[in-house]
């Protein structure tokens, strides 16, 4: 890909990587899980920028986690709070109005 | 235990040196790492370690994500490393000729101590000079970058040229300007090797009669032509490059040269008496006349070095 798009992309993919991560953890997941769910959707996440990302939601509030050591390998949880959710509510909201907007300014730009 | 893991875990981990959540951090790589080998390589050697560590990302740049990314200088601010940093220099400069020519001590508590020296001590002095400079700056700009407020930092307007076109008008004006110092210069050489000044009361070569005594005639007399060289030295160096060096070097020495200047008592340069209050006022009227000449140097010094900055901060 060309480099010039694939910064377009990084930086698109911030916004989105938010929301996903916030619509994954309704269910409890752990990074891992969750790089392979969306890879089996067809898009990859950047596994570094994951786990950053996920210490910042839950240092704010929106996710919590816990360590889970029953099996042989530990591994870390995540799952959504009720602030999360409410989060979520408000950037799908906004997701949605700009989704709207584009779709509004395309359709015109085809009618001319 | 797998030596790679841990060689990239302790990487990371020296990059996060200070942050309370290291070891989980750690912790959480280690398991995503180990667990990727597993499912994707179907075991955790370390081959298959090497692979998934590799598309993991270099350990400087994972540890980078986790930190905060509060900048020691606001975007902002920046700018005005550079801008601060060199009148701070500027005005050092001055300093630092000052006390080599006046043989004087300079303190303006609590930024600026300028000892006495010599001109070889100063080659010392001013890098150590401007790093300090430099840090002080820094320092401020640091302070006010983590107090967030709005701070509106002064800056004069100076007209200062960026771009520097070459315009065909300018290049034939310094050639023009070449030539004329270049004559300039040497008939003053000529004049001073052959009478060892070139001030003189009448143009009667034959009898001529200069207008300072031998010693202050000789110093003033290779001060201009110095002045002149630089001159000449410089037009030409511009005919060849559009560096903003030109300018500062050659600001620089003509500083030094016109401090220079000064170490001739103007009193007792003259070969004639003349009465005290007519002495004085000769005295009064040609340091005036120096030191303005020298404060537009000294300005146009200060202009040539922020356009250097400013070529730095566009690079």
């Amino acid at each position: 890909m060309d480099p010039e798009i694939r910064y377009f992309e990084t930086e698109m993919n911030r916004g989105f990587l938010q929301i996903l991560v916030l619509a994954m953890l309704e269910k409890d997941m752990y990074g891992y899980s969750m790089v392979r769910t969306v890879r089996d959707l067809g898009y990859e996440v950047e596994e570094n920028t994951l786990y950053p990302l996920l210490r910042r939601l839950e240092k704010n509030g929106w996710v919590k986690s816990k360590w889970d050591v029953s099996e042989d390998r530990p591994r870390k949880f995540y799952g959504i709070t009720d602030a999360g959710r409410g989060l979520r509510a408000e950037l799908l909201n906004i997701w949605k109005k700009q989704d709207e907007i584009l779709k509004h300014i395309m359709e015109e730009k085809s009618h001319v | 235990m797998f030596e790679k893991l841990e060689t990239y875990l302790e990487e990371i981990s020296h990059f996060l040196s200070g942050r309370e959540e290291r070891e989980e951090i750690l912790s959480e790589i280690r398991s995503h790492i180990l667990e990727k080998a597993e499912q994707e390589f179907g075991e955790a050697t370390e081959t298959t370690l090497s692979k998934v560590i590799a598309a993991y990302g270099p350990a400087r740049r994972v540890a980078e994500k986790y930190l905060d990314g509060r900048p020691i200088i606001a975007p902002a601010f920046k700018r005005f490393l550079f801008r601060y940093t060199t009148l701070l220099f500027a005005f050092h400069f001055v300093l630092t000729v000052a006390a080599v020519v006046f043989k004087k001590s300079f303190l303006m508590f609590p930024i600026v101590y300028v000892p006495s020296m010599g001109p070889f001590e100063a080659l010392f002095y001013l890098p150590m000079a401007f790093l300090f400079d430099l840090g002080v700056v820094t320092l401020v700009l640091y302070l006010i970058t983590q107090s967030k407020k709005d701070v509106k930092l002064p800056w004069p307007r100076l007209s200062v040229d960026l771009d520097e076109v070459k315009v065909p008008t300018r290049t034939i004006g310094r050639i023009i300007g070449l030539v004329a110092m270049t004559a300039l210069t040497g008939i003053a050489l000529y004049f001073y090797i052959r009478y060892q000044t070139i001030f003189f009361v009448n143009l009667d070569f034959a009898h001529h009669r200069p207008i300072f005594t031998p010693e202050a005639g000789q110093w003033y007399s290779l001060i201009l032509i110095g002045l002149w060289a630089l001159s000449a030295i410089s037009l030409a160096a511009k005919l060849v490059t559009s560096s903003p060096w030109v300018d500062a070097v050659e600001k620089a020495l003509s500083l030094v040269l016109l401090g220079l200047a000064f170490r001739q008592p103007f009193d007792t340069a003259l070969p004639v008496h003349l009465p005290e209050g007519l002495v004085r006022w000769i005295n009064l009227s040609l340091t005036f006349t120096l030191l303005v000449i020298c404060i537009f140097v000294a300005v146009d010094f200060i202009k040539a070095l922020v356009r250097i900055g400013r070529r730095q901060l566009a690079k």
